[in-house]
């Protein structure tokens, strides 16, 4: 009995001293991005990625997303224009195949909604990017919705010519959507 | 001019539409050529543009002249052989007919690859598939290559055939579609040019002086 309680203790314990911890369901979790070609909007997606996510509504600040891309596995329905991303003008594959973001802090704004700040790597840039966070626990099961707006000049995505804002807008709104479910302990 | 056909000569709204298209389809000819070479740049994308706007104004000038032919008799043709009365509507049809589908089938690959499309920046045209169709893309790809060569060589037999009525038989074939009317006989008309009223029953004199 007294080592029963032991161990429920410990493991509350254990519990609070992280966030609870997930893991993604890649089939069912998307990481989508749309921009804007010649004034028309485009839609686009990383088809591989990792994300570490630990995150608990109630102690953000145990919480943590850690998420690796795989930038080679971009796709956005268009032949031409994804054999254009791989050059050195955009992602420049050989050089950067990986893309990184990693959280810093959670807040919790007075409406009620969170925001994760972070810093994102593409090839070479590190910028600041602040997340809208939307988390929706049942169980063991999850969703996580994030937003964010960047600027992809801030990361060398389209240099040179490239810059021209008339063809390829530089507003970027990036969307991903992941299934996650609790890992056991 | 009128701006109907008449029994000697096309009118102003026929001849318009016949030069303009040349024009047109003369310069993408060109263009489509060029631009392909060309490296990836955002100059690249706007000459593409370019051509696309060009495209959609080609397709819609094209219906509007085959809705005009509802309307406006042809001029009689001019006496000739057999033959070249059989080439030269041959060479009509295929001429209408890539007029027609060399825009469409730009149409069909620009949806097919899912590229943007406006029309000349000012709206945006809708596209032809549901996103991209990579089958669909080679197809339409080929078969505006492919267009391209029957251009060329009924725009060869076209202009060839309207050179030779003009400078070999000498008959106003050509004349009667240039831009500034039927131009004065320099030369005496020809036996065949007087035939042609005959033929035709006409009670008009074989040239309109103008």
């Amino acid at each position: 009995m007294k080592n029963a309680l032991l161990f429920v203790l410990a493991f509350s314990l254990s519990a609070s001293a992280s966030a609870r911890d997930w893991s993604t369901d890649a089939a069912a979790s998307k990481l989508g991005f749309s921009g804007t070609y010649q004034n028309e909007k485009f839609e686009g997606q990383f088809k591989k990625f990792d994300a570490t996510i630990s995150f608990d509504a109630a102690d953000l600040s145990k919480s943590k997303f850690d998420v690796n891309v795989d930038v080679t596995s971009i796709n956005t329905a268009n032949e031409e224009r994804d054999g254009s991303l791989k050059d050195k003008e955009f992602f420049d594959f050989a050089k950067f195949p990986k893309a990184h973001f990693v959280t810093t802090t959670f807040r919790k704004a007075a409406d009620g909604s969170i925001e994760a700040d972070g810093t994102l790597t593409v090839r070479d840039k590190s910028k600041p990017v602040t997340l809208k966070v939307k988390f929706s626990e049942t169980g063991d099961k999850a969703t996580l919705d994030v937003d964010t707006k960047l600027n992809r000049l801030d990361f060398d995505i389209g240099s040179g010519d490239w810059k021209d804002t008339s063809i390829i807008g530089a507003d970027v709104l990036v969307h991903a959507h992941l299934s996650l479910t609790a890992k056991a302990g | 001019m009128p701006i109907r056909n008449t029994e000697q000569a096309w009118g102003s709204v026929n001849k318009a539409f016949h030069w303009i298209l040349a024009l047109l389809i003369i310069g993408m000819g060109f263009l489509g050529w060029y631009m392909t070479w060309l490296p990836n740049a955002p100059g690249k994308i706007k000459i593409y543009a370019l051509h696309k706007s060009i495209g959609l104004t080609i397709l819609a000038l094209v219906l509007l002249r085959i809705l005009w032919r509802q309307f406006d008799r042809r001029p009689p043709e001019l006496p000739m052989p057999q033959w070249q009365h059989v080439a030269a509507r041959a060479v009509h049809i295929a001429l209408y007919g890539v007029m027609l589908l060399m825009p469409l089938s730009g149409w069909l690959f620009n949806s097919a690859g899912n590229f943007p499309l406006q029309w000349f920046g000012l709206f945006h045209v809708p596209s032809l598939t549901d996103g991209e169709n990579p089958t669909l893309k080679a197809i339409a790809g080929i078969t505006h290559l492919i267009l391209f060569w029957v251009l060329l060589v009924a725009f060869i037999l076209h202009a060839g055939g309207a050179l030779k009525h003009h400078f070999i038989d000498r008959d106003s074939t050509l004349r009667r579609m240039l831009p500034w009317g039927i131009r004065a006989e320099k030369s005496p008309a020809s036996p065949t040019t007087t035939t042609i009223n005959s033929a035709q029953n006409s009670p008009s004199t074989p040239e309109v002086k103008s």
